[in-house]
């Protein structure tokens, strides 16, 4: 039996488009992606407004990662929202948590002592990192939320686009480098 | 013409791929963590293969009894089979080696435990697992077949006695 020929080539679009769109999917999860980040906990590495980076997959589930890397992670407290963050913390780290809950600038004398910030330490546990934003007045991070389990990183940010720049600086390309630096290398 | 045909139906493997990875994907089971559900009795070797549905992972869509993969917040690359045990907000009373007598689930959390309490490692060690984490719910047991199909839900914890049965076993009492 043969079918007519506008059943047919309706029939081989859609099977074409879901198998490109399977493709294209797939590049998405596992190669690399190009998405919109919002907020000020990345300032000023990223902006609030307007910047697009761009993710290797290659690195989700924390793999070859290293202190000082950018990554994209789904939220731990949160699977519906992702977070942006700096890697501040490797397996088997000592981390001091949050010395601002302490500081003096910011807080009753009362609370400085409360909060005990200078003396309350974490062992980032294996299989886990310690993630911060680069602005770190303003980001909810592991500081509130703890350890984030390595399963939950979905790629590495290597590069960003600011798109309120103009064509001419190229959507305000840049690398986006691990900012942690050993002291040797200055 | 064989040549063609075999690389049009190489342009299928990305479809099935996406379809394993969204929506129902077979798992085999290793480990004796949840026997006597998965892998029952220790003389056979034989490994269960389970049915994982992946749709609605990212929603709040369990209820405790539910059979859960997920990527183990220890090492990432190993997938676990547990039991949800609690869900969030709830307050549970983990067992050794946990150091606390009693724990409130965070938000988006899930507490997990395997139904073979003594060899398994679940949240009593790890502590509550994010629900980002989760990869699918076992729908039902695929191999063996004489245990295909069986119920799973419902562990020893989890189970919730049928109204009826509690009738009964109170009148047996009295």
């Amino acid at each position: 039996m043969r079918y007519p020929d506008s059943v047919r080539f309706v029939v081989s679009t859609l099977s074409w488009t879901l198998r490109a769109g399977c493709v294209a999917h797939l590049v998405h999860e596992y190669i690399y992606e190009f998405t919109e980040t919002r907020g000020e906990s990345m300032l000023p590495t990223l902006q609030s407004h307007y910047d697009y980076v761009h993710a290797l997959k290659r690195y989700r589930l924390g793999r070859e990662l290293d202190i000082g890397d950018c990554v994209v992670a789904v939220k731990p407290s949160d699977p519906s929202h992702r977070v942006c963050k700096r890697i501040s913390g490797m397996p088997g780290d000592v981390i001091l948590i949050d010395p601002s809950s302490s500081s003096e600038l910011t807080n009753l004398p009362t609370e400085v002592i409360l909060h005990d910030g200078f003396n309350k330490y974490i062992r980032v546990p294996d299989g886990h990192v310690w993630c911060t934003g680069d602005n770190l007045c303003h980001s909810l991070d592991s500081r509130s939320y703890s350890v984030l389990p390595m399963g939950l990183i979905t790629g590495k940010i290597v590069a960003a686009n600011s798109m309120n720049r103009g064509v001419t600086t190229g959507w305000g390309f840049r690398w986006i480098q691990n900012s942690f630096v050993d002291e040797s290398d200055d | 013409m064989s040549l063609r045909k075999s690389l049009l139906a190489l342009t299928w493997i990305p479809v099935v791929y996406t379809f394993t990875n969204h929506v129902y994907q077979p798992y085999q089971i290793r480990g004796s963590s949840m026997s006597p559900t998965f892998n029952p009795g220790t003389d056979s070797t034989t490994k269960d293969i389970v049915l994982v549905s992946k749709l609605k992972v990212k929603e709040t869509s369990f209820t405790r009894g539910d059979v859960i993969m997920f990527r183990s917040p220890e090492n990432p690359e190993k997938i676990l089979t547990k039991r949800v045990v609690g869900l969030q907000g709830d307050r549970v009373r983990p067992k050794s080696p946990y150091p606390k007598a009693q724990t409130v689930v965070p938000r988006n959390h899930l507490w997990v435990e395997g139904d073979n309490a003594f060899h398994s490692i679940d949240s009593n060690n790890f502590g509550p697992v994010s629900q980002g984490l989760v990869v699918g719910k076992v729908v039902t047991i695929l191999w063996p077949l004489s245990r295909f199909g069986k119920d799973i839900l419902g562990g020893r914890d989890a189970r919730e006695l049928d109204p009826k049965d509690m009738l009964v076993k109170l009148i047996g009492e009295i």
